[in-house]
């Protein structure tokens, strides 16, 4: 799979929108690690939540290119434009649309999920008092905060996804989550068997300062 | 945005909406994106789909003389009517217009491409 191009975004654009880093390019060697799965599984929809700059479902659209529909949402206006022009700068085909998660989606509809959650630890009293404008068509620098900034544990809208995971999920979706060691991975795991899910740590990586991990989760009633 | 993801968009989010679907589609304006036909993707996209709501897309894009109004059997043999189905899901891009929610008439736009569905805290 190959690392799609941004050289079409610009310092401005990441003011505004996350810059990809190693917690992305974790997430990209993923599911370059998961190819044969994927294939196998022939995906209809694939969507990314939070696609930001879009190069990672950018970079699964043009590898998939022909046999999938790929989606990506964000609550960032300027992220959802940049994930457009970053799928035009590389030739991919998908659509964006400026949503919170999958709220816009169908339920059971999605094949492939990929999210990269705002998983950095901070107090949840600093995110309350960062509201995101979405009365503005234009977003601030704030609101580059909801790219990174989880709240307790990480967790904060990590956990929402997972409460909506079921209703998300197709039955035979399965759903690629990044992690940092601080959101306890293990208690998500836990938490998702109670809801028939089976979670298993694909991936992990250690850079300075962080512990990544990618959670591959699929429903405990689908073949492997 | 392409017709084939108009098919999963809904406003269900909507505090009271029970289906939000389909949604009223508005086209002020579109291009023709060229791409690839591969009947197979088509063929195996359907199942997904919402026929009402494919051939709704089909009225509001004026195609609709080259979509029926309820889904034939045996689609995937008519390789005329999965052409003209890859020409209006895939190839159809939306770039100014709106959607509107079928229960409450919550209009959400369509500019440069991007529907606009996020909900103020007070809708959901």
């Amino acid at each position: 799979m190959e690392t799609p191009y941004t050289d079409h975004l610009s310092l401005e654009d990441f003011e505004h929108v996350y810059e990809p880093a190693e917690d992305s390019f974790l997430l990209l060697d993923a599911l370059e690690k998961d190819l044969e799965y994927l294939d196998q599984l022939q995906p209809r929809l694939c969507v990314e939540l939070g696609s930001g700059s879009g190069v990672i479902i950018t970079a699964l659209a043009k590898k998939l290119a022909g046999f999938s529909l790929c989606l990506a949402t964000d609550i960032n206006p300027k992220a959802c434009n940049a994930t457009r022009r970053t799928a035009t700068r590389n030739g991919a085909r998908l659509d964006s649309i400026r949503c919170s998660l999958a709220d816009a989606l169908r339920s059971q509809s999605v094949d492939v999920l990929l999210f990269n959650p705002p998983y950095v630890v901070t107090s949840d009293a600093e995110l309350q008092t960062q509201q995101f404008d979405t009365h503005s068509e234009s977003s601030t620098d704030r609101n580059l905060v909801f790219s990174w900034a989880g709240g307790q544990d990480g967790r904060r809208v990590t956990d929402i996804l997972l409460k909506q995971l079921d209703d998300i999920l197709s039955p035979r979706g399965v759903l690629y989550l990044l992690l940092l060691r601080e959101n306890k991975p293990e208690e998500i795991i836990q938490y998702l068997e109670g809801l028939k899910f089976r979670a298993v740590k694909f991936m992990e990586r250690r850079i300075p300062g962080e512990h990544l991990y990618i959670l591959k989760v699929t429903r405990s009633s689908a073949s492997s | 945005m392409k017709l084939s993801t108009y098919n999963f968009l809904t406003s269900m989010a909507i505090k009271g909406v029970k289906v939000g679907f389909p949604l009223k589609l508005t086209i002020n304006k579109k291009e023709v994106v060229e791409s690839e036909f591969n009947p197979t993707f088509v063929e195996r996209m359907l199942p997904k789909l919402d026929w009402s709501a494919v051939y709704g897309a089909a009225q509001v894009a004026e195609l609709t003389d080259d979509i029926p109004a309820v889904q034939p059997e045996n689609i995937g043999e008519n390789e005329l009517l999965m052409q003209k189905l890859h020409h209006l899901l895939f190839e159809i891009d939306v770039l100014e217009g709106q959607l509107e929610c079928p229960e409450t008439g919550r209009v959400f736009p369509i500019t440069d491409g991007i529907p606009n569905m996020l909900l103020n805290e007070d809708e959901v």
